[in-house]
């Protein structure tokens, strides 16, 4: 038996598969492979999946990690990168594979951008959101694990802000924590935003491109 | 445009999964390259239709056509449809997102008698005219057609459907959309084109029927014109190993009620149970090929990565050679890490073998329809189950460690009485007793029995078409008086809503001046009736009232053998002179044995050629 890490994408209407409905989906989508998949051998066998860590419902994500364990270690990862290209579902890509260096709980923050189409007046968006994250005052609502509701500021978490527009977009890059201990949830803090930019039904898409240790080293 | 606003209201839906479509095997084609769009529409939510089988069946035929493309539409849940209203979206397919007014044919599969207002809900999201005459007499406003079971009374909905499909749809599908796509070529007229429609043998053209009616509200006389058929055939396919089945089903993302590969064994039902509408509507008896059956469920299991395959039939320990299937099936499957569901299994032909590979198959709940308290009863309904061999079988499961039971029952049946009602207690604790007897049950465990107490609809196309349902009163009176005899903390029952058993007996056997009534409901709010939450008897009690519709003359009325029933044009091949007879039977509580045992030649295989087989032991 061995782990192999897997990094793949979630992109276009796989953004909407939940997490839950995502472990799902990568199994069968292993079953329609002969990869040898190594099933835990209790009362009910089911294979383990491990994920770097969960996207956010609606999220795109860049590079996700998700570790398996193989039965067979002379199988090689090229077939596995392979064979799985050839079974996935639409919106999800198997970019590569290695051996896990990091535990999943290394993670600790995410960059993410979000980029806004047919903005009219790109300089003066940008403007209002500056002054939006240099007001101080972004909140959202956090359940904690005991069930409470907590009010987050985003500005004390939110860093590395940068923006870039074309003629028509806006794309703003950004990064919170994200990790097993805290994460601050993207897509909370853009409608956060918004509204107080008064634009609250902005059509906008947010990707996360990678995930990032406390160091800021790349998971890996 | 239309994907931007939908793409804008995903983020803020319940499980927005659901609406997106790109599901793994799902089928998307280049609209400029297909002759025929057809919009499969299930009335009810996602997870609800996904598990449908004729759906998978037909969505994939329809698509093996090259220019013809099948897609999915579901009825919104509540809070999807409430942020459609707000921005304006149209219902739309799942496949290419576009609005349903865009497809040359909306087919609406129905299932059961409580989701008609969703199909006006569904029409009125999508903005067609609800009513057939208010479609125009073109063909660019989409042609409008249902099927499924539900459609053995199809008059309720007269009023909104052009075109009904009675029976199977493997092969008229086809040939209906071969007629729309010659006739959309030639530009014929909407009502020229449903006029050559209703000579395909299956296809049932509701305004080609004009229906007169007597002083007392019953039906004078239906009159077809334009050529159509004085009775419409219901469509039965003759050789199910030979028709198409998929060799892919779509893989839903969001976890739906039956999510698994899942396979029809064989139609029909030997028993003849005198209330079961499905036992008679889909007969006659036809089989499919364990060969066939094992290369078919591989290939699925295959293309869709399922971990589960469950076997489907009305009553699957009926299936001639189901040992065998078992073993091939059990073969491939157990080293692939698949399970074998076997549902709907009877309690009286278990064979030792059957059992020895039931034990391979994953065990899950088990649960018996009983459907009766007392042996009278039983009989009546001729279900030819005795308390002994209930007791045996539980005692049986008693051993093998199960501590829960569940038993199905009935109350409202024709010719019930009290005791009968009381029986349903004395069986069940019968069953704690059986339990409580054996000397190896686990220690500090105790029983549950679980008996879900339905009530009983008079259903078209079964012995008791003709019997009166009880009140709503009388099945409350029951209810509690069930209750008031049950005295074991063991036993828990179970009961359904009176009030949308009594909307689903008023429509069971409704004729088509109801259409106003379901228009009337639907304009009140009313849809989803099925749900308990969602289901609003008082306006439908308004709805009747503004119509001036007599409830009890279409729920609590007893007809007579020689009253034109609504549904008498539609010929499921099921003779009357056999309903009577078993009607007959039923009042002298006497039994008529199994098709296999002995055929009471109900006439289903006139519609096939001659051919059933339960008739011939040897033929499958």
């Amino acid at each position: 038996m061995r782990s192999i890490r897997i990094w793949f994408n979630k992109k276009d209407s796989a953004k909407y598969i939940s997490h839950l409905d995502l472990t799902r989906c990568l199994i069968r989508a292993f079953r329609r492979t002969d990869i040898p998949l190594w099933y835990t051998e209790g009362f009910n066998p089911h294979p383990h999946l491990v994920f770097g860590l969960p996207l956010p419902l609606g999220v795109e994500g860049m590079r996700e990690t998700l570790d398996i364990r193989l039965n067979d270690d002379s199988y090689p990862n090229e077939k596995v990168l392979e064979q799985l290209n050839l079974a996935t579902v639409p919106g999800i890509d198997f970019i590569e594979i290695a051996e896990p260096v990091l535990k999943p709980l290394a993670v600790v923050f995410g960059d993410y951008t979000v980029s806004i189409p047919n903005v009219n007046n790109a300089d003066e968006f940008i403007e209002k959101i500056k002054r939006a994250l240099n007001g101080g005052d972004i909140t959202i609502e956090k359940k904690t694990k005991k069930g409470e509701f907590k009010q987050i500021n985003v500005c004390e978490h939110i860093s590395d802000v940068s923006f870039y527009a074309d003629d028509t977009t806006v794309m703003f890059n950004f990064r919170l924590p994200a990790g097993n201990d805290f994460t601050v949830n993207p897509v909370l803090f853009c409608k956060s935003l918004f509204s107080k930019i008064d634009s609250s039904d902005l059509l906008h898409r947010i990707v996360r491109n990678r995930l990032l240790t406390k160091d800021l080293e790349e998971f890996r | 445009m239309l994907k931007d606003k939908i793409e804008k209201i995903l983020p803020l839906v319940q499980k927005p999964a659901r609406y997106t479509g790109g599901e793994l095997n799902s089928v998307v084609k280049n609209k400029k390259n297909t002759d025929i769009r057809f919009a499969f529409c299930f009335p009810d939510t996602y997870e609800i239709g996904m598990s449908h089988l004729g759906m998978k069946i037909l969505y994939s035929l329809i698509n093996s056509r090259e220019n013809y493309w099948c897609e999915r539409v579901f009825a919104p849940d509540v809070d999807m449809e409430e942020v459609m209203r707000e921005n304006d979206i149209p219902l739309f397919a799942l496949e290419s997102r576009d609005a349903l007014a865009d497809f040359d044919v909306v087919g609406f599969t129905i299932q059961y008698e409580l989701c008609y207002t969703n199909i006006l809900n569904m029409l009125n999201l999508a903005k067609i005219p609800l009513k057939s005459y208010e479609r125009g007499d073109s063909l660019d406003i989409p042609i409008i057609i249902a099927g499924g079971p539900c459609v053995c009374n199809p008059e309720p909905l007269a009023d909104f459907i052009d075109a009904f499909q009675i029976g199977e749809g493997e092969e008229m599908m086809l040939e209906f959309l071969d007629l729309l796509n010659e006739c959309k070529k030639n530009h014929t007229s909407r009502k020229e084109f449903l006029k050559q429609a209703s000579q395909i043998k299956g296809i049932y053209v509701p305004s080609l029927y004009n229906v007169e009616y007597n002083s007392d509200g019953t039906i004078k006389k239906v009159t077809p014109i334009e050529g159509a058929p004085e009775k419409v055939d219901k469509r039965v396919v003759a050789d199910l190993d030979n028709i198409f089945y998929p060799d892919k089903f779509v893989v839903p993302f969001v976890e739906v009620v039956h999510d698994r590969v899942v396979h029809e064994i064989f139609r029909g039902c030997i028993r003849g149970c005198r209330f079961c509408q499905a036992g008679f509507w889909y007969r006659p008896i036809r089989e499919k090929n364990v060969d066939t059956i094992s290369k078919q469920s591989r290939k699925l299991a295959c293309t869709t990565g399922y971990d589960e395959l469950s076997l489907c039939s009305l009553s699957s320990s009926d299936y001639t050679k189901i040992t065998e299937l078992l073993e091939v099936l059990l073969g491939w499957a157990t080293p692939q890490k698949i399970n074998i569901a076997l549902p709907s299994l009877r309690i009286d032909n278990f064979s030792d073998e059957l059992k020895e590979k039931l034990a391979l198959v994953r065990r899950s709940g088990l649960t018996f329809a009983a459907e009766a308290g007392t042996q009278r009863m039983r009989d009546v309904i001729n279900k030819n189950i005795t308390e002994s061999e209930i007791l045996t079988t539980c005692r049986k499961a008693f051993v093998g460690g199960w501590t829960a039971v569940k038993l199905y029952f009935m109350i409202g049946l024709p010719t019930e009485t009290d005791e009968d009602v009381i029986g349903i207690n004395e069986l069940s604790q019968k069953v704690v007793e059986e339990f409580y007897s054996n000397p190896d049950k686990p220690k500090g465990k105790g029983v549950s029995v679980s008996a879900g107490v339905s009530s009983f609809v008079p259903k078209p196309c079964t012995p008791f078409q003709w019997e009166p349902q009880d009140t709503v009163d009388e099945l409350k009176r029951k209810q509690q008086l069930l209750l008031a005899t049950c005295t074991s903390k063991k036993i828990t029952f179970r009961f359904h809503n009176v009030n949308l058993t009594y909307l689903e007996g008023i429509f069971a056997r409704g004729d088509r001046r109801l259409g106003k009534v379901i228009e009337t409901a639907y304009n009140k709010g009313c849809t989803f009736d099925s749900w308990d939450d969602k289901f609003n008897f008082d306006a439908w009690m308004e709805a009747f009232d503004e119509c001036n519709s007599d409830k009890a003359f279409y729920a609590n009325r007893r007809r007579d053998y020689d009253e034109i029933l609504p549904w008498d044009h539609i010929n499921s091949g099921i003779k009357k002179s056999f309903l009577i007879n078993e009607n007959e039977k039923a009042k002298a509580a006497q039994t008529t044995p199994h098709c296999r045992q002995n055929c009471a030649a109900c006439g289903s295989n006139s519609l096939n050629g001659g051919k059933c087989h339960a008739l011939n032991k040897n033929l499958v």
